[in-house]
């Protein structure tokens, strides 16, 4: 147990010194951070649109217009009388950059409701959106009123209506929302993908490295080979881990100072336009994805030592490891099908499957409801399945750890399994 | 007499299409220094393997200070040194040779200080926080070698330790061998290099294609396979020396009688006693500059049992 420990300490302080290490570290973060304040910084992107609406209509409707979509946070407009050459000295402020763009009321939109914009950037859905439904409200209202209707009314009929979904988990309604769940899933199934495969290859790797320098011999004199497959994986393993924890951590701590950091960019106050809301996550889920993580990263990283055993360069190495980066990938591209029938036969079966269980079942728990006997079930099942897979990989690695000549086929490894 | 360290009974191990080693027996008794001798590809690095717990015999049994549990199980007391050598080139010198320590079952602290008593004198000490792969070949040999020895293991097993050592480092082994060796510690290497052979050994064993062809303490093996030899040099008048030489009963054979007749090599007949010569020389009046007995280089008993063949081969290191 020394020596496996002496081969962990070995393989967890060699790769935390390693730039690669912190670059990624430092990365997870600063990606955090993007796609939080990014989304935000987009919505206000130039601050506000400078336009102006052309106005033809009888009573000075833009007028209206101009002054309802100044009050939102996205737009200060202005009326222009329409006439002959304004849409020419417009077009030209717009091509000099001194106007965003221009709203044309035609004298019936009232009653045809249609109209136009031009602008330097008619891409943005967010702007075009708040310009349609500023516009919708008031030609609505011009219309009741036309017909004698109280404004007053008018606007009380307008409160818009939310649509507040939420989850109902396990017995209890929870405050998450169906587009909140699902990109918590898509970010854990990627998450688990990306980690799984990085660490896997880097146990690879790492089995490789002793091969082609040659300190192979020397270790399999003084340890077993399982115990050397053993500390490198569990080394390897409590890297990864640590480097999640800092991104937790991290992520934490950024939520936390979402609104000061939002100030610090200029992007105004709390709340302030969308972006990314992370939605409140339950310690069940987590301890999920920690579960399915680590059985995951300890089946497929088995099985990558035994891939680094088998070849003798990154190159050999490279190819013998696309079959088991297919198998992890199954899972992941199935992300859609799994959120979206949590309780299908398809993706019941791949949250049992060891080799898809990591990845599907952590997405099924968060997509939808699931008793935890299931979950149970596939804990089980992916501990035997890992307790299988490692005794193959480690007689595979056993003898591939010192085979030199060229890579073995596939009787060759069945042969080496049964010796 | 003590167990030997090392017992080898009558081991063979085949690999795909070839027997490696075949019903190989062999015993180094406690603190000598033996040398495993043969051509390339007589099995010496597959029996070493076999002792350091790399490769399982077939059949036969290997028993390490008189247990039966391998070398792995022994790797506190074992240092090895492969005839493959690499390092982490990424790692910290330090840190190497602790990790590899450690990997034997050497506690930390004491793996630390040893090592860096060895780093100093071998003269490395300042470049013990450096990366191994800083470091020139001469010195990553000497780190290499320290990892052997660091733990002052009773038994240091060296496969074809000479190779590829430049001459200073080939001196810093071949003294802490030797002082291993006053220590009481016990030496198994191997080489096909018979001139490093008969400088170290005591004990021998020469295998050629798996098979064992002969061992025993170095002079007895020298004393039963190479014969006695004499060279005389003679003083102006040989005498009757052409008569005498010519005896089948007192010589076997003239190697050389160059020199103008001044010099000679003889190799003794079975039975003959040099002595019996000297006076036959003497008294048929021959004056004489030298008579020495000499015992025959391990070189010449080795291609005289492997065959020039082999031997040939056996010269060209590392072929």
């Amino acid at each position: 147990m020394h020596k496996v420990w002496a081969v962990i300490r070995r393989e967890f302080i060699e790769r935390v010194r390693t730039k690669w290490f912190w670059v990624a570290t430092l990365v997870g973060p600063l990606f955090f951070a993007a796609i939080m304040v990014i989304p935000v910084l987009m919505a206000r992107s130039g601050g506000v649109r400078q336009i102006a609406v052309v106005d033809d209509t009888p009573n000075e409707f833009g007028t209206r217009v101009a002054e309802e979509l100044s009050t939102g946070r996205s737009f200060r407009a202005r009326r222009v009388e329409a006439g002959l050459g304004v849409l020419d000295s417009l077009t030209a402020a717009v091509e000099a950059k001194a106007l965003d763009g221009f709203l044309i009321l035609p004298s019936d939109v009232v009653e045809t409701g249609r109209a136009e914009y031009r602008g330097s950037n008619v891409s943005s859905m967010q702007a075009v959106e708040d310009l349609q439904r500023g516009l919708n409200r008031l030609i609505v209202k011009a219309r009741l009123e036309r017909e004698g209707v109280n404004p007053a009314v008018v606007d009380r009929a307008q409160i818009r209506i939310l649509l507040d979904t939420k989850k109902i988990s396990r017995g209890r309604t929870t405050a998450e929302s169906a587009g909140g769940s699902f990109i918590m899933a898509y970010i854990m199934a990627v998450l688990l993908f990306m980690a799984i495969l990085l660490y896997g290859v880097n146990v690879m790797s790492s089995v490789l490295e002793e091969k082609t320098n040659r300190i192979m011999e020397v270790l399999v004199s003084s340890l077993k080979p399982f115990e050397m497959m053993l500390g490198k994986v569990l080394g390897a393993g409590s890297v990864s881990l640590l480097q999640f924890l800092i991104w937790a951590l991290s992520a934490r701590l950024l939520m936390s100072q979402r609104g000061a950091l939002l100030r610090a960019m200029g992007a105004g106050g709390e709340n302030a336009g969308g972006g990314f809301q992370m939605p409140p996550i339950p310690g069940s889920t987590i301890a999920v994805f920690l579960a399915f993580f680590l059985g995951g990263f300890l089946l497929y990283s088995a099985m990558f030592a035994a891939v680094g055993a088998m070849s003798r360069n990154e190159q050999e190495a490279r190819q013998a490891q696309q079959p088991v980066t297919f198998v992890l990938m199954i899972a992941y591209l199935s992300i859609f099908a799994l959120t979206n029938d949590p309780n299908s036969a398809f993706s019941r079966t791949l949250s049992m499957v060891p080799f898809t269980s990591p990845i599907a079942m952590p997405v099924r728990w968060t997509a939808g409801s699931l008793p935890l006997g299931e979950v149970l079930i596939s804990v089980a099942i992916l501990i035997a399945g890992i307790a299988g897979v490692t005794w193959v990989a480690a007689r595979i690695y056993r003898v591939g750890i010192l085979m030199t000549g060229k890579r073995p086929t596939l009787k060759e490894l069945v042969r080496w399994v049964r010796a | 007499m003590s167990a030997p360290v090392v017992r080898v009974d009558n081991v063979t191990k085949r690999f795909a299409g070839h027997t490696a080693v075949d019903g190989l027996s062999l015993s180094v008794p406690p603190g000598t220094l033996y040398g495993l001798l043969g051509p390339n590809g007589a099995g010496k690095t597959t029996t070493i393997r076999m002792l350091m717990d790399i490769y399982e015999p077939d059949s036969g049994s290997i028993r390490l200070f008189d247990t039966d549990r391998g070398g792995r199980a022994h790797s506190q007391r074992i240092g090895y040194l492969p005839e493959e050598r690499g390092l982490y080139p990424r790692m910290r010198v330090l840190d190497v040779l602790v990790f590899l320590a450690e990997a034997k079952g050497v506690a930390r602290r004491i793996a630390r200080v040893q090592a860096l008593e060895w780093l100093d004198r071998l003269g490395l000490a300042d470049w013990r926080l450096r990366r191994v792969s800083d470091l020139s070949k001469g010195m990553q040999q000497k780190v290499q070698f320290i990892s052997t020895i660091l733990h002052d293991p009773d038994l240091i097993v060296l496969d074809e330790p000479f190779s590829g050592l430049d001459p200073v480092n080939s001196q810093v082994l071949r003294d802490t061998v030797v002082d291993a060796r006053r220590r009481g510690k016990t030496i198994l290497f191997s080489t096909h290099i018979m001139e490093h052979a008969e400088k170290l050994c005591d004990q021998l064993c020469i295998i050629a294609r798996g098979k064992k062809l002969v061992d025993g303490a170095l002079p007895a093996v020298k004393q039963m396979h190479g014969g006695k030899h004499v060279v005389v040099a003679f003083d102006g008048s040989q005498g009757a020396a052409a008569r005498i030489f010519a005896d089948r009963r007192l010589v076997a054979r003239v190697e050389d009688f160059g020199g103008g007749g001044q010099e000679a090599e003889l190799e003794l007949a079975p039975g003959a006693d040099a002595q019996e010569i000297l006076r036959a020389l003497i008294e048929s009046g021959a004056r004489l500059l030298r008579f020495e007995l000499v015992t025959p280089s391990l070189h010449k008993i080795f291609v005289d049992l492997v065959g020039p063949d082999a031997a040939k081969a056996a010269a060209v290191p590392n072929a």
